[in-house]
């Protein structure tokens, strides 16, 4: 019995070790990633941001970029972004963007995925960062957004794509908890059925033959009708826009954007 | 009056054989049908001051009982007898299922059981420290009850329709009513008063197809006792025995409803017939760690019940074993999905 599960146990760590060693590539990173042109961060923020945005562009072979903008006639967010996006690619000659752009005369915020982040960071997962990081704009707390925002979206970006990332049955706690309550819920069984288990049942005794139904009535009396709207199913709240779209080069992206 | 029965051929002692259905000798393997036994070689000893001690018509030697025994053996010579006495007139059985199971296949099927305890410490799934058998006939109640049942209950049948920009639920009401003539056959409860309730109601079912007329004679060679709980005292076991089964029989026969409460439910139960039954039971009394466990075998299905000592270490293994493996199950899974580990 001993030797039999640690013999299991050990097969479980080699494919645990498998699995994990296989996900880790390096390449090489743009040097700057905040362009803070409507001079929102202080330079010790920007600095920081800088090294974050470094290291997690290095770790997914994604760029995560942060522009900022003070532009109050600006019609659409997403041109800015887009011929933004353009120039800087050819400069870099980097295809692979996370962009956050932000316009904080018109309190506009989009964020974009270009390239693989295309597919890795879709419309649904560029919500989900989104619902995260709108309550810190609206705080102000825009390195902090920016933050979020890379971590947040690498962490998205390791699973498959259309997976929803935030699905409970992908939660580590939520898998140890199931287990430990199957667990228990069996154990629990068998040690309640060790001493033997009734096994009679409502038919046991049952006589056919001289059991029946002498009278029966199934009478309507009234009814009752609640009405309710279809709920609408666009999902945006606080004027959210965009999913996606074309720069003026060409390049497709996925994305979304808010007020905030 | 002790009654003991006497081979034909040899004159030893008879007792019942469970595999033949037969009374047999253990001296010169005679069998005779239970049936057609000879009334001569049915040895009755009656004695004057029988209140007290019966005596032993082979040695003489005065016979230990309890005083709800009605079949043992001579603690001394070991012949098996009854005790006419207890068995006759108001203390008569009106039916018996004799025993199926052999000691040895008793044996065999106990450690079988003990082999298959998942949860029980390793030195006792070997089976091999059985103390004492015994088989033992135990008094049983059979209640045949005829009832009724009258029933009103408030069911919805619920469905919602899509209209427009609007979803409707339209919720029907009914008032509901059955009424039931109800009847279930030979229900049992042990009337013993050392038997464990619990224990005796776990042992069920027996299969009443081997049900027959009592015979003196099927008791030879086992324990036997006579009741001790008349059929008024027990039915009251016999109705909180049988309320969740008519309850379910009156949920059988509503259906078609969304949500189902009941106003007003009446459930009348009489008993028709009782019987006065002798079912067969394998005691075994299993030595474990210096304790003493007792199990129960019904002696006709060979099912066991009884509390086994549980191993703290395995019902921990099996714990571990089992949310680990879910736990990897699910990460496998997991990744398989997603294509993340963590």
């Amino acid at each position: 019995m001993k030797t039999c599960q640690v013999n299991w146990l050990r097969t479980l760590c080699l494919m645990l070790v498998f699995i994990s060693v296989s996900g880790v590539a390096a390449l090489a990173a743009a040097d700057e990633h905040i362009y803070d042109s409507a001079n929102l961060l202080s330079e010790s923020e920007i600095a920081d941001l800088e090294a974050v945005a470094a290291k997690y562009s290095q770790e997914q072979d994604v760029d995560f970029l942060f522009l900022t903008t003070a532009d109050e006639n600006m019609p659409l967010i997403t041109d800015y972004m887009g011929d933004f996006f353009d120039e800087w690619s050819i400069e870099n000659n980097q295809k692979n963007v996370v962009l956050l752009t932000m316009n904080i005369a018109t309190r506009d915020v989009y964020l974009a995925g270009f390239g693989k982040a295309e597919t890795t960071l879709d419309n649904k997962r560029v919500d989900m960062v989104l619902d995260r990081i709108v309550p810190e704009m609206q705080n102000g707390d825009y390195a902090d957004a920016f933050r979020e925002t890379v971590t947040t979206s690498s962490r998205y970006m390791e699973y498959r794509p259309g997976v929803n990332p935030e699905n409970i049955l992908l939660k580590s706690w939520f898998q140890l908890l199931v287990a430990l309550l199957l667990g228990a819920g069996v154990v629990g069984f068998m040690l309640y059925n060790s001493g033997g288990r009734v096994t009679t049942t409502a038919s046991t005794y049952f006589d056919g033959d001289h059991t029946r139904v002498t009278g029966t009535r199934d009478q309507f009396r009234n009814k009752t009708v609640s009405r309710r709207k279809v709920p609408k199913n666009d999902g945006g709240s606080g004027g959210g826009f965009g999913g996606g779209g074309t720069t003026g080069g060409g390049t497709s992206f996925s994305g979304g954007g808010r007020k905030f | 009056m002790v009654i003991q029965y006497k081979c034909p051929n040899c004159g030893s002692d008879m007792s019942f054989d469970s595999e033949s259905g037969h009374l047999s000798c253990p001296n010169c393997g005679r069998q005779d049908e239970i049936e057609t036994f000879p009334e001569t070689n049915i040895i009755r000893k009656f004695d004057p001051d029988e209140a007290k001690e019966y005596h032993c018509e082979n040695c003489g030697a005065v016979i230990l009982t309890e005083a709800q025994t009605t079949a043992t053996h001579c603690s001394f010579c070991g012949a098996p007898v009854l005790l006419a006495d207890r068995l006759t007139g108001d203390l008569a059985p009106a039916k018996v299922i004799p025993f199926t199971i052999s000691k040895d296949e008793a044996v065999a099927a106990f450690r079988k059981w003990t082999n298959n305890g998942r949860l029980t410490p390793r030195g006792f799934t070997s089976g091999d420290r059985i103390k004492k058998m015994t088989g033992m006939y135990v008094p049983f109640w059979l209640y045949d009850i005829e009832g009724k049942a009258d029933v009103e209950a408030l069911a919805t049948r619920v469905h919602s329709y899509t209209s427009g920009d609007t979803i409707y639920t339209e919720t029907n009401f009914y008032d509901v009513r059955r009424e039931i003539d109800l009847s279930y056959l030979k229900v049992p409860a042990d009337a013993s008063e050392k038997m464990d309730d619990e224990l005796m109601d776990k042992l069920e079912p027996y299969n009443y197809g081997e049900l027959k007329d009592f015979k003196m004679p099927y008791l030879a060679g086992y324990l036997a006792e006579k009741y001790d709980y008349g059929d008024e005292e027990l039915f009251s076991r016999i109705e909180t025995k049988i309320v969740p089964y008519i309850d379910s029989y009156i949920g059988s026969t509503i259906s078609g409803y969304s949500t189902l409460s009941y106003t007003n439910k009446q459930i009348q139960t009489n008993k028709k017939n009782v019987y006065y039954t002798l079912f067969p039971v394998w005691m075994v009394y299993y030595d474990f760690d210096n304790k003493e466990h007792t199990f129960a075998m019904n002696g006709q299905t060979g099912k066991v019940v009884g509390k086994p000592p549980i191993s703290a270490f395995k019902v921990a293994a099996w714990f571990t074993g089992i949310a680990a493996s879910v736990f990897a199950v699910m990460k496998v899974v997991a990744f398989a999905v997603g294509g993340v580990l963590w």
